[in-house]
């Protein structure tokens, strides 16, 4: 619906983010009944007001503090997570398929990605912190930190959601980065003893 | 002054009116109008709803057409037991000190 050029005047005495969430709304129930003065200068209080009130919630953090970006998107943290691991899982994957189970096709194919990684050592740097940085993201959006206002005092709240993809990929995460510090230290101590 | 209820607080009209079930803005200005003889403005009813939704008292459901309808959360519904308990505590007592 194409709102008029007076009501559209109006709501720009809201806040922008007010207008985003209620202004159509509002244009609408304005629509209703005739514009008249009375109207008019009832908006436009409403308006002030409620820029007076965003910025005393700008000032004093609001009644509820909420840390916790990655809430709102979980299954979106959880594709980053997946997309962050997939080298590193394909690379510690072709490795047991090619050293412990044999696989010669796979074997060439680990000591070409061993060779890169020798020329340039960022390659190497990537695919061991892919997991932490991956277990981070698919974690996140699982946890949510909260500081509120509740009888003149501040309270912390925690709040914990259960999200199978996000675990899943969060547990592979845990055990790829398990599974290369157990190899670094493995290599390090045959490196000390030989 | 007239025998027009005097509850004038925007707030607590809208907890009244959406105590009896999920509306939209029109809808709650006629349902005011009709229970208390208020004509709330537009930006008045939207500020008062906007804080109450906010605050969790109130919450909006999947628009219906171009409408967006709202409705009271348990903790409107307490806010509203609580502040009408308030209200009808302080009539019963200024009824007993006139004597009516």
């Amino acid at each position: 619906m194409k709102h008029s050029r007076m009501t559209r005047i109006l709501l720009r005495s809201y806040p922008p983010a007010w207008r985003v969430r209620y202004g159509e709304e509002l244009a609408d129930l304005i629509a209703q009944s005739p514009l008249t003065p009375r109207v008019a200068a009832d908006v436009v209080a409403a308006g002030l007001r409620q820029r007076a009130h965003a910025a005393q919630l700008a000032l004093h953090g609001g009644h509820v503090m909420t840390i916790g970006p990655a809430w709102r998107h979980p299954t979106a943290f959880a594709v980053i997570g997946a997309l962050l691991l997939l080298p590193t899982f394909l690379f510690v994957g072709a490795s047991l398929l090619g050293y412990q189970l044999g696989v010669d096709a796979m074997r060439d194919l680990v000591e070409s990605v061993t060779g890169a990684m020798e020329r340039w050592r960022i390659v190497d740097l990537l695919l061991v912190a892919a997991p932490p940085v991956a277990f981070i993201a698919a974690i996140a959006p699982l946890l949510r930190f909260g500081v509120e206002r509740r009888d003149g005092g501040l309270e912390g709240v925690v709040a914990v959601r259960g999200r199978v993809l996000n675990a899943v990929v969060g547990l592979v995460a845990l055990l790829l980065a398990g599974m290369l510090v157990w190899h670094i230290v493995v290599e390090s101590v045959l490196q000390t003893g030989a | 002054m007239g025998s027009r209820p005097e509850v004038t607080d925007p707030a607590l009209l809208l907890l009244i009116s959406l105590a009896a079930g999920p509306k939209h803005g029109h809808a709650m200005l006629l349902d005011v109008a009709r229970f208390a003889g208020i004509r709330l403005g537009p930006g008045t009813l939207y500020g008062a709803l906007s804080r109450l939704v906010e605050d969790g008292h109130v919450e909006p459901l999947p628009p219906d057409g171009r409408r967006r309808p709202y409705r009271l959360t348990r903790a409107g519904r307490r806010l509203l037991e609580a502040r009408l308990g308030g209200l009808s505590r302080a009539v019963r007592t200024g009824l007993e000190r006139v004597g009516a």
